[in-house]
């Protein structure tokens, strides 16, 4: 893939990119998408070249729901890139996918990061984000070719354990 | 335990430069004077320092620039890429490097302008490059800085244990009590926990501002020797009972996938740090727990243990870490308040606290006369201290530890 820049961010993703290329790839057809292990068959959220459960080298890539629960966030009140500063306070989650939860030990599944925007893709209001709410996979386009996966709300019954810090005043 | 080399080696010299946020100078020339600070303190010559170790980021001076500065000729050296949790791992490697014939004495070192020149978050000069690899999962969404690395699992913790800012903040206060009596510190002034829950909001639901390190320019060295070299040296010497790490937890870079997120790698060394040196809690008189953020003591003192997971709230409030307090914490204010030094100069102030003679404000300091009267401006010698733990941090994943003491097992 070439390069892309995204809020002044140059997005480098060589040819040799055995980890993002296809994730990436997959994105700029608005498919989610996770390694499966070719030998054991079990899913993995960081898309790394090995199976941390069998060892095994051989993978490819599985298309998921896209649907999933905020696992844990965290809302940025002051950034350090210059190009963000505009967006503050804005929240970043960690999702957890519907796929696998809570496979191979009740403390795995497969977490992917991400903020939370609305529609339009502008950020969501802080407080309604929250550990535990329900929510998909959007892809917000960023140039000819690529675009950035991001997570939005659904209307979807809070799952599992929930909690959401207050918002200050003002 | 095999080859178990408790009280075998031993802490001798220790040195640092200024802490500043504009030190005008390079991590060469800041290297360079930490380690001559160390052999002073120490008592050695250029000839008797025959190893050389030290960590960076990309943003240090190796041994072999520094070595010319100060007429070393290391029989070893190793100049390795880490940060926090590093000080503590490289002791145990100096350790490695004696038992192996490879050298004798070995200055460890850590230099970095860590304000003026090289930020930890990423920005400057270092924002503007292309990004690729796993950066990609999390640059372009905002996510940077090292609070923000460690913040899920801050969050997630916060949630499921219910702690409130004003738990963190008495962390800060209480460094910040320490550091008011020590004459080094970058932050001298006490703060209270209004100060810090007040102070403004960096990344909720788990950080304000005075929740985090302050980065700072400053170069630490500590000396490590084996016990019978360290017996002619200017010192009692400071023993090393045990040093673990760095270890991890399941996952690595990626502990987030895998295992509880609000454990931290300390649950995973802590059995081996305590069998290994041969002490119980009890035993340990002073720690130095690594504060990047007043969220990395809270997580650490759980999982090593000084409490039940859940209760570092109950423990932080409690006094027990406070100067006077049972068991202090970072008594020279540590990352939040003398300093960031990616960990060393919590080593320092242990091996200082343990020979008696810490660098307060009392007369007599330096020869182990204090007043133990701690108001602001006073002393900050703990009487008797015997034993002290350090309890490196460099992710919520990665984490080391060492245990020293001035008398004999």
């Amino acid at each position: 893939m070439p390069n892309y820049t995204y809020r002044g961010i140059t997005l480098s993703i060589p040819e040799n990119d055995s980890e993002y290329k296809g994730y990436f790839e997959a994105a700029a057809e608005g498919r989610l998408v996770v390694k499966k292990c070719s030998d054991c068959g079990l899913l993995r959220g960081e898309p790394g070249p090995g199976c941390p459960w069998c060892m095994s080298l051989n993978w490819e890539w599985q298309q998921v729901s896209g649907k999933g629960t905020i696992y844990s966030y965290q809302v940025v009140a002051h950034t350090v890139i210059p190009s963000f500063r505009d967006l503050t306070p804005f929240a970043i989650v960690l999702v957890e996918l519907d796929e696998q939860r809570g496979q191979p030990t009740e403390f795995d599944g497969l977490r992917i990061t991400g903020n939370l925007v609305d529609d339009d893709f502008n950020m969501e209001k802080e407080e309604n984000v929250g550990i535990g709410k329900r929510v998909e996979a959007v892809f917000q386009p960023v140039e000819d070719g690529f675009m950035l996966p991001q997570w939005r709300l659904i209307d979807e019954p809070d799952q599992g354990f929930t909690w959401s810090h207050q918002v200050p005043e003002g | 335990m095999a080859g178990n080399p408790r009280d075998k080696y031993c802490i001798v010299g220790v040195g640092e430069t200024e802490y500043s946020r504009a030190s005008g100078r390079t991590t060469r020339a800041l290297g360079a004077e930490a380690i001559r600070n160390a052999m002073n303190d120490a008592g050695l010559t250029p000839d008797q320092v025959d190893g050389m170790l030290s960590y960076h980021g990309g943003d240090s001076t190796p041994s072999t620039s520094i070595q010319y500065d100060l007429g070393i000729r290391p029989n070893f050296y190793m100049d390795c890429s880490g940060g926090g949790s590093s000080t503590e791992a490289l002791v145990g490697l100096a350790i490695g490097a004696i038992e192996a014939g490879m050298c004798d004495v070995v200055a460890i070192f850590r230099s970095m302008n860590g304000y003026s020149n090289v930020r930890i978050g990423g920005t400057g000069a270092r924002a503007s490059a292309p990004i690729g690899g796993l950066d990609l999962m999390k640059r372009p969404y905002g996510l940077i800085s090292a609070v923000q690395q460690f913040a899920y699992t801050f969050t997630r913790h916060m949630a499921e244990y219910g702690v409130k800012s004003e738990d963190l903040a008495a962390i800060k206060v209480a460094h910040s009590i320490h550091a008011s009596n020590n004459p080094k510190a970058l932050m001298k002034h006490r703060v209270t926990v209004d100060d810090v829950v007040n102070s403004r909001w960096i990344i909720r639901p788990v950080a304000h501002l005075l929740d985090c390190c302050l980065e700072t320019d400053n170069a630490t060295c500590v000396i490590v020797t084996s016990a019978e070299r360290a017996r002619d040296l200017k010192h009692k010497p400071i023993y090393i009972k045990g040093v673990q790490g760095r270890g991890t937890k399941p996952g690595g870079d990626f502990h987030y996938q895998h295992g509880p997120i609000s454990r931290v790698a300390g649950h995973y060394i802590a059995p081996r740090i305590f069998d290994l040196a041969g002490v119980k809690h009890e035993d340990v008189d002073i720690t130095g727990c690594y504060d990047a953020f007043t969220y990395t003591v809270l997580l650490q003192f759980e999982d090593y243990g000084w409490c039940e997971k859940g209760e570092g709230k109950d423990y932080v409030t409690s006094g027990i870490i406070n100067l006077g307090g049972r068991r202090p914490n970072n008594l020279s204010g540590g990352h939040l308040c003398e300093g960031y030094t990616h960990g060393m100069n919590m080593v320092i102030e242990n091996v200082r606290q343990l020979r008696g003679t810490v660098d307060d404000y009392c007369p007599g300091a330096l020869e182990g006369d204090h007043t133990y009267d701690y108001a602001e401006g006073g002393c900050r010698q703990v009487r008797d201290a015997k034993i002290s733990m350090n309890m490196g941090w460099g992710t919520p994943a990665v984490g080391s530890s060492l245990i020293m003491g001035n008398v004999l097992s």
